[in-house]
């Protein structure tokens, strides 16, 4: 206490300092006690009275006894808290201090540690990015939790979640008491093309009912949004609404805009208002936003409540919970369906929170996505717990030498965490630079439209996420050394002549058992993500049913205004495809409403003359195509004929069929010379159109479907103003570009092209979310495998080197070195069985959640699951021996002679 | 004679230059060096113990008095050191420049005498 030592006569009995708030009342108590009592005795001794004396000391208190008792509590009590935050600071700075200085002197175990954990820590933080801003941040609306979609559904044609029909939703929007209002969108993107400032400019653009952005709860950033009134069109002019994004980047962030007016698609419209910055809704990155403007005179054609092809949000009233609007939105339902027996019959409705109606397919990938990210991160803390342990136990001596110079277990303990919490931090740092880095990777390289959220921004919410990571897994990697640190005593350490000890066993033992976790977690990874590589394999393997091969295709959407008559719309696709098949290098050219593996194509309920109306109702997709799509597409046929140019718009309505529909609806009938309408009960007003052949099926909607009945018809006898040419050419399809843009700026110049891809390209975009998954998660898997890999490297190295003077005497006495080496692989295989064996286990309790995930591939495929372990066996052999060639290579004289 | 403002606490750290004391020892010493002419009171100087001790100028452990009795002994910090150095040189410049001012003799007070 004293630099000059125990005063004479003193005899002390010190205690620990114990700063607890709580006992320094108590601890005052018992100090005014002291002083009030040395001074009696001081007095008395002087010869007062005792009661006297006891007066007296009182009244030297300056305060009466309550008074002083209370000023004392208190200053007592604030000094222990003080005094404890500044000890627990002072502890921290010094173990910090401590540890950063020991993490100097092995600064290869330090950045290995550093760098496997910003690793981890970034893509961790990366992929939370993701889901924080697909899954947990609300959507930027007022009150979104009242918000839900409502869709159809129909057992019929395997209708679940389906847009909705827009003479139904108009009935629920006025029938439905316990919605708010209710607002809906069609369900296809659209695109306009902006003149009049420089070259035609193509804007994602989207028709929503007048109400839409009254039912989100959005105000205008500048000028009107969109008006209830504006859903039914008037004939009068049409007006916009703008993206921020558009009104910046477009339009130079002119606020006179509002209420000037732009030409789109060539008609002219006026700017109402700009949409303020945050507003977004999940799927739709819309930079124009114009009311559907429907012919009121629609709501009372069969059509109308036909064609299903609206999505809505409806609002709850303040009150309503959803259980009570789907009891009001189902007698809603239930009524049409009696009302309206030719549209409805079997169309139930369901209603889904908006958000998560909005990200649907999203959540299992970001899930899957996420888990094994987080699966990764535990995988870099089993390394770095490794590391650190091995480095504790190759300290034991110091450990040992401060437990006997007084150090507490506890103090060891915490020392142990300290260098694990310095290493977190500075990973977890570098891990939220990388991350920062890692989430534009993420936005860059996903597929369009994989995730439905443009914003990934870092914010509040992913920091904490990132924070609490690095403090988890600082935890998790810390309890190896810290335990370690904890149990070890010291006598034997101390002693100890050589390296060899029993503690160094029990180390390895502890190491080994993190070893068997971590092994475990990468193979249930590596697993999972053979799972999906075998899915993938399949599915890229699977015949499309066309030759993509050499094939360009290029959309283009003609502008309703100005092509406003059949005549015009064929005339000058007519014209298209005729100077595109005489490009040079063009063995055929063609146009077709839809390609496949594109965009989905409609599709109606038709009826076959002859044949009775079926209880179930019939669906089928149908496309417009010219002449020369299935030479351009090398699609065979298989009976009758392919349409010709005698096919004109005069001459009878011709149609051609794939084999799926011949198959379902034809069986053992000859298909050709059959008539069909596109309508469920045909009637007067019914166009029949006669089979003239049936062709191959191609995949429609994706590799992965299987094809669904169609039906091909003459476009110009079923005219389409948005239609894609396809060129197929003998060398590189993508030299054509310029050519046919050329020619389309020739045809007309305030043309813009939609989109230029080759047919290979479409077929490789219909794939980008499998293979974008599957890539993400075979790279983490090969991380896990490389980081695993380096433990069963680490491990057996130490085991190696622990027994590096038994493996001398071995060969002095005559062992083999086959012998000798087999010792040390042995251990690496059997670790990494019994890690295998957990993992395998791991894996089959979860992959079943990747079911819908995996194209015939089951969660359990035997292929994936003796693949993996095997692996996994032999490079973990392979990295164990690495070390036993070391030990046998030893001259056992030198071994011998060390330590 | 009451304690100037503020240099209750340089007089502490000045008593516990020569080693710990407790309470009580340290208004002793005090007190005897003043010639009885100085009043602690007991609470106010516990009080500034306190402080003291919560700025980390002091520290406190429990020991035995002479009497055999439980105290509360305090010890200056090297803080404490160098506190008790720079407040002594403020408090004696500050004394002698009041000394040098009241000793300047008032005219009509000198004439009266």
């Amino acid at each position: 206490m004293s630099e000059r030592g125990v005063r004479a006569g003193v005899r002390r009995l010190f205690r620990l300092a114990l700063h607890r708030p709580d006992w320094a009342a108590d601890e005052a108590d018992a100090e005014l006690e002291s002083v009030l009592q040395e001074r009696v005795d001081f007095l008395v001794s002087g010869g007062m009275a005792p009661d006297a004396a006891r007066a007296e000391a009182l009244g030297r208190l300056g305060d009466s006894i309550h008074g002083a008792r209370a000023r004392l509590q208190h200053s007592a009590e604030r000094r222990e808290r003080h005094l404890m935050l500044s000890e627990w600071l002072d502890d921290l700075l010094t173990d910090g201090r401590y540890a950063l200085r020991s993490l100097r002197r092995s600064p290869a175990v330090a950045t290995a540690a550093i760098l496997t954990l910003a690793l981890a820590i970034g893509a961790n933080t990366a992929i939370f990015s993701a889901v924080n801003a697909v899954m947990i941040r609300p959507l930027p609306f007022q009150q979104p939790d009242r918000l839900v979609a409502l869709w159809e559904k129909n057992p019929d044609f395997h209708w679940y979640q389906e847009d909705a029909a827009p003479a139904n939703y108009i009935d629920w929007q006025e029938q439905v008491s316990a919605f708010a209002d209710v607002a809906a969108y069609p369900s296809f993107p659209g695109t306009v093309t902006l003149t009049g400032s420089g070259a035609p400019r193509l804007l994602p653009a989207q028709v929503v009912t007048g109400n839409f952005f009254e039912v989100l709860g959005i105000r205008p950033f500048l000028g009107r949004t969109l008006r209830p009134s504006e859903t039914w069109s008037t004939g009068g002019p049409s007006a916009a609404v703008l993206s921020y994004r558009c009104w910046r980047d477009v339009f130079g962030a002119d606020r006179g805009l509002v209420g000037r007016t732009v030409q789109l698609d060539g008609q002219s419209v006026e700017v109402a208002g700009v949409l303020p910055e945050r507003f977004a809704y999940p799927g739709l990155d819309v930079d124009v936003w114009q009311a559907v403007g429907w012919d009121p005179t629609a709501r009372t054609q069969v059509w109308f409540r036909r064609a299903h092809f609206v999505r809505t949000v409806a609002r709850l009233k303040p009150g309503a919970t959803a259980e009570s609007a789907n009891a009001a939105f189902q007698a809603v339902v239930t009524r049409l369906e009696h009302d309206y027996p030719a549209t409805n019959t079997h169309m139930g409705a369901g209603l889904t929170p908006l958000h998560d109606f909005l990200i649907g397919s999203t959540r299992l990938p970001l899930l899957v996505m996420f888990g094994s990210v987080a699966v990764l991160l535990l995988i870099a803390c089993a390394n770095v717990g490794n590391l650190l342990l091995v480095r504790a136990a190759g300290r034991e001596r110091e450990a040992a030498l401060r437990l006997a110079l007084g150090a507490g277990r506890g103090r060891l303990v915490r020392m142990a965490f300290a260098e694990s919490l310095v290493l977190a931090t500075l990973g977890g740092a570098a891990g939220v630079a990388l991350g920062g880095w890692g989430t534009r990777i993420l936005v860059a390289m996903q597929p369009p439209g994989m995730l439905p959220v443009q914003d990934l921004s870092m914010n509040w919410g992913v920091l904490a996420y990132a924070v609490a990571g690095t403090a988890l897994s600082a935890l998790l990697f810390g309890i190896a050394p810290a335990v370690w640190m904890g149990r070890r005593i010291p006598a034997d350490a101390l002693h100890e002549e050589g390296r060899t000890a029993s503690g160094s066993l029990r180390s390895g033992r502890l190491g080994d058992a993190i070893l068997v976790c971590q092994v475990a977690l990468a193979i249930a990874l590596t697993l999972g993500a053979g799972l999906l590589v075998r899915s993938y394999l399949v599915l890229q393997g699977v015949a499309p049913g066309f030759e993509s091969q050499g094939v360009l295709a290029v959309r283009i959407v003609l502008p309703g205004i100005r092509f406003d008559s059949t005549r015009k719309v064929l005339s000058f696709y007519d014209e298209l495809e005729a100077r595109a098949r005489a490009l040079p290098g063009v063995e055929a050219a063609a146009l077709v409403s839809q390609v496949p593996l594109g965009p989905p194509s409609w599709s109606s309920q038709f009826s076959i003359a002859g044949h009775p109306t079926p209880d179930q109702g019939t669906q089928a997709i149908h496309r417009e195509l010219s002449r020369e799509y299935h030479k351009v597409m090398r699609v065979p046929l298989l009976r009758g004929r392919f349409i010709t140019d005698a096919d004109r718009r005069e001459a009878p309505y011709v149609v051609l069929i794939n084999e799926t529909l011949a198959r379902t609806y034809f069986q053992g009938e000859n298909p050709i010379g059959q008539r069909v309408a596109f309508d469920r009960i045909p009637d007067s007003m019914s166009t029949w159109r006669t089979i003239i052949g049936v062709v191959a099926d191609e995949r429609q909607a994706s590799l992965a479907e299987s094809p669904q009945p169609e039906f091909v018809a003459p476009y110009s006898q079923e005219a389409r103003s948005a239609m894609t040419l396809l060129v197929r050419t003998r060398g590189d399809p993508a030299t054509l570009g310029p050519a046919v843009r050329q020619i389309v700026a020739q045809l007309d110049p305030g043309l813009a092209i939609s989109s230029m891809q080759t047919m290979d390209e479409v077929r490789m975009a219909s794939l980008a979310r499998d293979r974008f998954l599957t890539a993400l998660l075979l790279s983490f898997a090969l991380v896990g495998v490389v980081l695993g890999l380096v433990g069963v490297y680490g491990v057996v190295a130490q085991l190696a080197r622990r027994r590096t003077r038994e493996m001398g005497i071995r060969i002095a006495l005559g062992a083999r070195v086959g012998q000798v080496q087999w010792i040390v692989v042995r251990h690496g295989v059997v670790v990494t069985l019994l890690g295998v064996a957990l993992g395998v286990g791991a894996a089959l309790a979860t992959t079943g959640a990747l079911r819908t995930l995996l194209y015939h591939v089951a969660p359990t495929d035997p292929a994936t699951f003796v693949l993996v372990p095997l692996l996994a066996l032999v490079t973990s052999a392979l990295a164990s021996w690495l070390p036993a060639i070391r030990v046998s290579r030893a001259d056992p004289s030198d071994v011998l002679r060390s330590d | 004679m009451a304690l100037l403002k503020g240099t209750l606490d340089v007089l502490v750290l000045k008593a516990l230059s020569w080693g710990p004391l407790h309470g009580f020892e340290i208004t002793r010493w005090l007190e005897a060096r003043a010639d009885g002419q100085l009043i602690i009171e007991d609470a106010a100087l516990l009080q500034a113990l306190h402080r003291l001790e919560e700025r980390g100028l002091l520290k406190a452990e429990w020991g035995v008095t002479e009497n055999n009795r439980r105290a509360r002994y305090y010890a200056l910090t090297p803080a404490g050191r160098t506190k008790l150095k720079r407040e002594m040189e403020s408090v004696l410049q500050s004394v002698a420049a009041l000394t040098g001012i009241l000793a300047v003799r008032t005219p009509s007070q000198g004439g009266a005498r």
